[in-house]
Parts: C-alpha cells; sequence; structure tokens
C-alpha cells in the first residue's frame, strides 16, 4: 500500500547514480550538450519528486488522520529490535516534503546558470540530487533510525558539496569543520536514540508516540528529559545552535546554490523537523522545552549581533541563518510547534530567495563577495534587486508579510513563557533589520565603490532570475498558511499540523500560563523598533561607509568584539581542538610508538632473536658437544626410570 | 672378601659398566680424534665384557662367543673406516683435534 | 684372580685417558685388552681370549699405532679456545654414572645371585667346535653378512684415503 511513497526520495536516489557514473564522461564528450543532459536528469528526478509529493500530500488529506503509511520492510530484526524500512506521509512530512522537493528543484534550476562554467558539473548535480534523497528520507522516514541515515546523510553531502572546490584550502577545511560539528551533536543524536528504546522498546516514532500517551509523567520523567535533550544535541549541531553553529559560517565556501539550500532552506531545519516529529515527547518534558526555547533565543541575539558588522555577504545571510533557526527554535520551546514550523517553511523561502539572490550579484560582480566593494547595483540587477527587497521585508517582520506573521507569532509565545525571552527576540529582530537594511543599502544604494567591477555587471540569466521569481512569490503568498488569530486570521497552520503534532494523543493539549499580553500590542512593540532600525541602518550606509566607519572609531572594543565574532572559533581552537591535539599526539607517542610498537611487537621480536642467539651457542658444530648433549639426556632418562 | 671381588657375575658387570663409563668420559673430555676412537673401543669391549659374562653364567657360552665374534668383525670394521675417516680428515685439515672440525658451526 | 685381571683392565683404561701423549695411551689401551683377555679366560672362554689377543690387541691396536705413526700425531695439540664447561660436564657425567654403576651393581640381588662356582655347575670352557657349530648353523646368515660388512668397510676405507681413482 502506498508503495509509490517510495518513489519520492528515490527517484533523486536514481538521478545521483546515472549523474554520478555517466555525467562526468558525458560532459567530457559532449560539452554543452552534456551539461544540458545531466542538468535536465538531475531537475526532473526532483520535479518528478515534487509531482509525487503533491499528489501523495492531497491523497493524504483524504486518509484517515491525514496519513499515508508505506508497508513495512523488514531491516533490522534481533531479538525484540526491530526496525523497519517505513515512509510516513502526514501533514508535517508532507509539508516537508514539499519544501524540499519544491525549493529543491527551483535550487536546481537556478544551479544551471550558476554552475555552468564551473569544473565538476555533473558531480555538482549528482551531490545535489544525493543531498535531496537523503533529505527525504529524513522527513518521511517512519523510524528513528530510517530519519538518522537521513540524517548523517544529508551531514555528508554537506560535507561533499561545502568542499566542492576541493582544490582550495578554505573549502575542504570548511566542509570537515561542518563534518565534526555535526559529528558531536550526532552523538547526542544517538544517545537520545539509544535511551528512548530503552523507554519504549521500539525505534518506529508512530509506535513511541502511541505509547508516549500511556506514559504516566512521573513514571518516565527523568529518562525522557534526558533522551529528549540529547536529542536536541543532536539538533543543535544540525541546526547550528550555540555552541555548535560554528561551521555554517564557514560552509559558505561552497558554492551559493548549495548555502541556500543546504544551509538555508533544508538540511538546517533538520533539527526543528525532529522535535516537531516528536512533539509528545517533548511536551512531556518542559525542563528541555524551556532549555531549547533559551538556547534557540541567545542563539538568535547571539547570531545577529555578529551579523552587523560582516563584510562578505554571505557571511550576513549565514549569521542570519543562525539567528532566524534560533527564532524556529524558540517557538519550539515556548510550546509553540506549528508556530516554530511555520517559521521554518516562511523562512525557507525568503532565505533561499536571499541567497539566491546573494548568488545573483556575486556572479554579476565577478565572483566579488565583499558587501564594501559593492554599491549601486540596483540600476543594473533590477529583478535580483525587488526579488531581494521583498525577502528583506520579510525577513524584518514588516507588517502583511509572512516574515511578519510567523516570528511575531513566536515572540507572543516567548512572552507568554517569559517576557525575557521576549526581550531577546526583539533585541535579535532589531539587529536583524539593522544588517538586512545595511546589506541591501551597502550591496544595491548608493554609490559604487568599484567603478571598474560595476562596469561589467549585469543581470544573470533567466535561470537564475526565474526561481528568484518564482520565490519571492513564494515568499509572499505563504503569509495565507498563518495570518495570526490575532490580527483576524486563523493561523491555518496549526490546524494543518495538528494530526502531526498530537499524533497519538488523547490528552488534553498542553497550556502555557498567559501572562494575560495583548498580542497585538506586543506586535506592534516589535514591529515599530523592528522598522526603527532598519531605518537607522538604511540611513547609516545609503551616503557610503562614512557613517559607519564614525561609529567604529567611537566604539572600538565593541566593534573588534563583533568584528572578531566573539572570537569563538579561536576559543574553540583553544580550549577543545589543541587539548585534543596534544592528547592525540601524547597516545600516538605513548601507545602507539611504545607500548604497541616497542613491547608488542619489537619486544617480541628483539627477545626471538635474543633467545635464538644464544641457543645458538649450544650449535658448537663439534661432535664432542653433541655427545655430551646426548649423554646427559640419557642420564636424565635413567635417572627418571631408575627410580 | 664380598663375592663381588672374587668374580661372581656382578663383578664382571660392574667392570664392563666401569669401562663404559671410562670409554665415555675419555670420548667427551679428550679432543684427540685418535683417542676418541680409543674410548669407543673401549667402549665395545666394555659390552663385550657384558656379554661374555651373561653367557657364561646363562650357560650359553657358545651362543655368547658367537655374538662376540660379530661385534668382533663389527668393531674391525668400524675401526677401519674410522681411521680413513680420521686420515682423510687430516688430510683436509691438517690436524686431528675435533674441536677443529666445526664448519657446521652457527 | 678375578681382582687382579679387573685391576689390570681399569689401570689400563684409565691411563689411556689421560695419557698426553698417543703412542702411550695406545699401548695402554694394549695392556687393558690384555687384561680383558685373561678376564675372559677366567670366564672360561679361551677362544675369546685368544681372539680378543690376535683380533684386538694384534690387529686393530697395530692399525691405530700405524695411523698415529702416519699422522705424525704422537703428541696432543694445544687447544684453541679453553672453555671448560664440556671437561666439567663430562667428568660429572662420568662421576655420575660411574656411581649409579656401582650403587646399581652391588645393590641388584638378582647379579649377586649368580655365583661363581669354577668347576661344580660348570659346563667346562668352551671349546672352538661348540662356537662354530653355533656360528655356521644357527647363525649362517649374520656370518654370511659379517662377511659382507667387512668387504663393504675394505672398500669404503680405500676409498677415503686414496688420493685419486
Amino acid at each position: 500500500m502506498n508503495t509509490h511513497l517510495w518513489l519520492i526520495p528515490l527517484l533523486p536516489l536514481a538521478g545521483f547514480i546515472l549523474n554520478g557514473i555517466l555525467g562526468g564522461a558525458l560532459i567530457r564528450r559532449t560539452q554543452g550538450p552534456g551539461k544540458a543532459i545531466v542538468a535536465t536528469l538531475a531537475i526532473g528526478t526532483v520535479v518528478a519528486s515534487l509531482i509525487l509529493a503533491l499528489v501523495a500530500y492531497t491523497s493524504s488529506l483524504h486518509a484517515p488522520e491525514h496519513r499515508l503509511e508505506t508497508e513495512a520492510i523488514s531491516w533490522i530484526s534481533v531479538g525484540t529490535f526491530n526496525v523497519p524500512f517505513s515512509l510516513v506521509l502526514d501533514p508535517l512530512s508532507g509539508l516537508m516534503a514539499l519544501v524540499v522537493a519544491g525549493i529543491g528543484s527551483l535550487i536546481h534550476l537556478y544551479s544551471v546558470g550558476y554552475m555552468w562554467k564551473e569544473e565538476g558539473f555533473a558531480r555538482y548535480f549528482a551531490y545535489l540530487n544525493l543531498f535531496v534523497f537523503f533529505m527525504l528520507t529524513l522527513v518521511l522516514g517512519g523510524s528513528l533510525p530510517l530519519l538518522f541515515v537521513g540524517w548523517e546523510g544529508v551531514g555528508l553531502c554537506s560535507y561533499l558539496l561545502i568542499g566542492y572546490d576541493f582544490e582550495t584550502e578554505s573549502a575542504p577545511a570548511a566542509g570537515l569543520k561542518a563534518f565534526l560539528a555535526n559529528r558531536v551533536g550526532d552523538l547526542g543524536m544517538v544517545l537520545g536514540m539509544l535511551t528512548l528504546f530503552a523507554c519504549f522498546g521500539t525505534l518506529t516514532i508512530a509506535d513511541i508516540l502511541k505509547d508516549v500517551a500511556h506514559l504516566s509523567p512521573e513514571l518516565g520523567f527523568g529518562i525522557l528529559t534526558f533522551a529528549t535533550l540529547m536529542l536536541f544535541v543532536g539538533a543543535t549541531g544540525k541546526s547550528a545552535q550555540l555552541p555548535l553553529y560554528v561551521w555554517l559560517p564557514d560552509a559558505m565556501a561552497g558554492p551559493t546554490p548549495v548555502s541556500a539550500l543546504i544551509h538555508a532552506a533544508t538540511m538546517v531545519t533538520a533539527g526543528i523537523v525532529l522535535v516537531c516529529r516528536l512533539a509528545p515527547l517533548f511536551t512531556l518534558t518542559p525542563i528541555t522545552l524551556t532549555v531549547i526555547a533559551w538556547v534557540g533565543g541567545a542563539t538568535a541575539l547571539f547570531a545577529a549581533t555578529i551579523g552587523l558588522l560582516q563584510r562578505d555577504i554571505k557571511k550576513v545571510l549565514a549569521y542570519s541563518t543562525v539567528s532566524q533557526l534560533g527564532y524556529m527554535f524558540m517557538g519550539l520551546g515556548a510550546g509553540g510547534f506549528a508556530a516554530g514550523f511555520f517559521h521554518l517553511f516562511t523562512h525557507a523561502w525568503f532565505k533561499a530567495l536571499l541567497f539566491l539572490g546573494a548568488g545573483s550579484v556575486i556572479m554579476a560582480m565577478h565572483h566579488e563577495q565583499d558587501l564594501f566593494k559593492m554599491g549601486g547595483l540596483r540600476s543594473k540587477l533590477p529583478i535580483t534587486f525587488w526579488t531581494m527587497a521583498i525577502a528583506t521585508l520579510c525577513i524584518i517582520g514588516f507588517p502583511g508579510t509572512s516574515g511578519f506573521a510567523s516570528k511575531d507569532e513566536i515572540l507572543y509565545l516567548a512572552f507568554q513563557k517569559s517576557p525575557w525571552l521576549w526581550a531577546i527576540g526583539v533585541a535579535g529582530a532589531c539587529c536583524t533589520a539593522f544588517y538586512m537594511l545595511r546589506l541591501m543599502t551597502l550591496a544595491f544604494l548608493g554609490e559604487p565603490r568599484d567603478a571598474h567591477a560595476f562596469e561589467h555587471v549585469h543581470e544573470s540569466p533567466v535561470t537564475m532570475t526565474l526561481p528568484l521569481i518564482v520565490l519571492g512569490l513564494g515568499a509572499l503568498l505563504a503569509v495565507a498558511l498563518g495570518w495570526p488569530t490575532a490580527f483576524g486570521g486563523n493561523f491555518r497552520v496549526e490546524a494543518i499540523l495538528e494530526p502531526s503534532i498530537r499524533f497519538g494523543q488523547t490528552a488534553q493539549a498542553l497550556h502555557t500560563e498567559t501572562h494575560g499580553a495583548n498580542p497585538v500590542l506586543l506586535a506592534t512593540v516589535s514591529t515599530v523598533l523592528g522598522l526603527a532600525f532598519a531605518l537607522f541602518g538604511y540611513l547609516s550606509y545609503r551616503d557610503g561607509l562614512g557613517a559607519a566607519e564614525a561609529l567604529t572609531q567611537r566604539f572600538p572594543a565593541l566593534h573588534r568584539l563583533l568584528f572578531n565574532k566573539y572570537w569563538v572559533d579561536e576559543g574553540i581552537e583553544f580550549l577543545v581542538l589543541a587539548p585534543t591535539r596534544w592528547l592525540a599526539n601524547l597516545l600516538w607517542k605513548l601507545f602507539d610508538v611504545i607500548l604497541i610498537d616497542g613491547v608488542g611487537i619489537n619486544a617480541p621480536g628483539a627477545l626471538t632473536m635474543v633467545t635464538g642467539d644464544f641457543t645458538a651457542l649450544l650449535q658448537t658444530g663439534r661432535v664432542r658437544n653433541y655427545i655430551l648433549g646426548m649423554a646427559l639426556g640419557a642420564l636424565a632418562l635413567l635417572v627418571i626410570f631408575l627410580r | 672378601m664380598p663375592e663381588i671381588l672374587t668374580g661372581n657375575l656382578a663383578g664382571y658387570i660392574l667392570v664392563a659398566l666401569l669401562l663404559f663409563v671410562i670409554g665415555l668420559g675419555t670420548v667427551l673430555t679428550r679432543r684427540s680424534l685418535i683417542i676418541q676412537f680409543m674410548g669407543v673401543e673401549l667402549m665395545l669391549n666394555a659390552a663385550n665384557v657384558a656379554l661374555l659374562a651373561f653367557g657364561r653364567f646363562r650357560q650359553q657360552a657358545a651362543e655368547a662367543t658367537t655374538f662376540y665374534l660379530f661385534i668382533l668383525a663389527v668393531a674391525a670394521c668400524e675401526a677401519a673406516v674410522g681411521l680413513a675417516l680420521v686420515v682423510a680428515l687430516f688430510r683436509l685439515r691438517g690436524t686431528t683435534d675435533s674441536d677443529r672440525a666445526d664448519s657446521m658451526r652457527q | 684372580m678375578f681382582l687382579t685381571f679387573a685391576l689390570i683392565t681399569l689401570v689400563g683404561a684409565l691411563s689411556m685417558a689421560r695419557q698426553s701423549n698417543l703412542v702411550v695411551a695406545g699401548l695402554s689401551l694394549v695392556l687393558c685388552f690384555l687384561g680383558m683377555a685373561g678376564l675372559f679366560l677366567l670366564l672360561g672362554n679361551p677362544v675369546a681370549a685368544a681372539l680378543q689377543v690376535i683380533v684386538y690387541a694384534g690387529a686393530i691396536v697395530v692399525l691405530l699405532l700405524f695411523v698415529i705413526m702416519l699422522l705424525s700425531a704422537h703428541e696432543e695439540e694445544q687447544a684453541e679456545r679453553n672453555s671448560p664447561i664440556q671437561r666439567w660436564l663430562g667428568a660429572a657425567v662420568v662421576a655420575i654414572l660411574g656411581a649409579g654403576a656401582v650403587k646399581l651393581v652391588a645393590s641388584s640381588k638378582l647379579l649377586a645371585s649368580f655365583k661363581a662356582l669354577p668347576g661344580s655347575v660348570d659346563p667346562g670352557p668352551v671349546t672352538l667346535d661348540a662356537v662354530a657349530t653355533s656360528l655356521f648353523q644357527q647363525h649362517l646368515l649374520a656370518f654370511e653378512a659379517a662377511g659382507l660388512l667387512l668387504l663393504a668397510s675394505m672398500v669404503a676405507a680405500i676409498l677415503l684415503v686414496k688420493k685419486e681413482l
């Protein structure tokens, strides 16, 4: 039943295999046409997945509990440990699958233009397809191990794609950093999974969620809290929260479409998907939710402050992504699973759009990424400018945009959890507004700062601008899914997601205590502040860098702190990496060289040689001595037998 | 006097054993190949004594003598071949020191 | 009588073992053999005694002395390296075996039961007749084999020492 669900992830996998094996040779032989074939194949599989996902989603709406499930194929079956292969399409995974396949196909299309002149065209598209396969496995997986396969797989593809330019020094290093930071998180993920298995005896998500309802809170409280905290640690690694966010800014070394797809719209959202998936579990552990909310809030503010001063356009967007992910977690932690997910949804549209737009700018400026060298590009890159403007409006929470709806819903829920949390969120929003307007002003408005580069700027080809337009429309239209109830909407996304989030639950929904706050008032305050900071950002930079430099002179220490990203990377190097290297060196010298090589291997060898040399003394070559040996032996025998 | 000293079987066997031990000691202790050969002859003769003594005291002296004849023949052959070997070795090494014949030494 | 001949034999043997002059060693070996011939006579075996003198003392030792003269090896040479362990261990083996032999023989009841009775239960001295009967009737094959062995050893000895074919 529902075996067509398997095609959704497997089609991109087929694309990976075909492009991976044949693509390179094809392109080497027939340059242009080969590339076209490779691209068409890659885009085609993802679009096909999209169509299938759409069909499946609409049919799931008529299914009981809005849920389609494939028949379980036995995978691991050891004693009582039973993990089947099975895919589940419910509202949560269905929406995610649509996002992944939809935005994925737009980015595939965009990549054609962006990567046309690069080496390894086929390799790029093969990896991109592989990524889509793994991501779909992650969202559609019916059991935690299958989800984990997808989880690790997207980490792998992230590594492969970040290090795409493997002949440079920075790209592979960044890929390795991403992989290692993810690995640290994965430890938490595995511990969480094991703990859940110990609790529930199964790792199939549906079974776990059904059992949760029967679990009385007192019984499993401590263990569940531990399990969910560990799972959140895993989410921290994948979704770049404090302290495991350090890989995301470095990941900008990869091609821009990769940043858009993986590090904005899909992979980094895997953590949020995980939490939403297991929402009933998290609902039972308020401590974990509090941790999630505060970590998210802290990350949101922290990253936003760093983004204020970055010069590289992609790094600004990277820190912005970390910050926005923090908002999503803040929403989840405040009990608003639907709100957090809705922000994920809207963020996917506008952040992907921002990244692709940035890619367009970078291409136009011939791979220049420094904002301080741009300026006045609005006249030459109109489509890019206007679409990015739409995305900027969303991200700063301009009233009426999807970003406004999702962010303010989160801030409202955060206020109900703790007013301080709300304040942090608002501070972050102000920083967001500032740096986004800073980016737009420095890049598109004002006078060009590098006249020579400016002359060669031209708008990108239609394969790149079309996705920008589509994403812009999507960003604008996404608001329809979640217009807040406070402003007259019905926040439909909550109703849509309810079958997923409350799967298997019969108990009442979690009620957060309200602080009696007025959502309209809160929203007004945050929006006004945000717009004020946006204006501040525009005014600071519209005449060039002068005002900003003046500010730098007045607060040199603060400037240095922010510009150097709070020296977090250096701190990690000092506290974690250097001691680890020292320890590894010590272990090598001590255990490997001395113990294993010396005592284990060389010593027996030397011992054998010494024993041999010693025993060789008996072989004098003289018959007399040999006769003596015989006589001694005979004597011994006589003694033994005549006793 | 104890009967062993007046020629009963035990006396002859004792003589035979002592001769054998002396012969073995000669082979083990001396370096000259010829002296070692003499020691070997001595060991053979010790066996002869024991053989003939047992033969006499068990009323099978004729058979014992027959065997004695065979041992004699074998000893003669061994003497011939052994001394030929000594001569050959002397021609090769210029010495009859058995300790010099150690080319199989490790 | 027995004691005399036994002592002669043993003294000859010891002398041979300790002599450094090879010729004197050879002569003491002859003495030893003569003592043994006497012992054989006491055992009532004149055939064996005669053969001992003729073959051993008369042929084998003569051959030995010829070789000694041929090789001019009348003095034993100096040792190259004087590791004493061989000598000590050899002496130790000799001592243990010798002491063990004495003890064994002296304490053996079985051996003691055989009494020397020249004359009483004595079947008389061995005659050449009896030996010949035993040799040529019962052990003829062995006799022929011994002849073959002698032939082989002659050939071998000649081959070993000749200078050219």
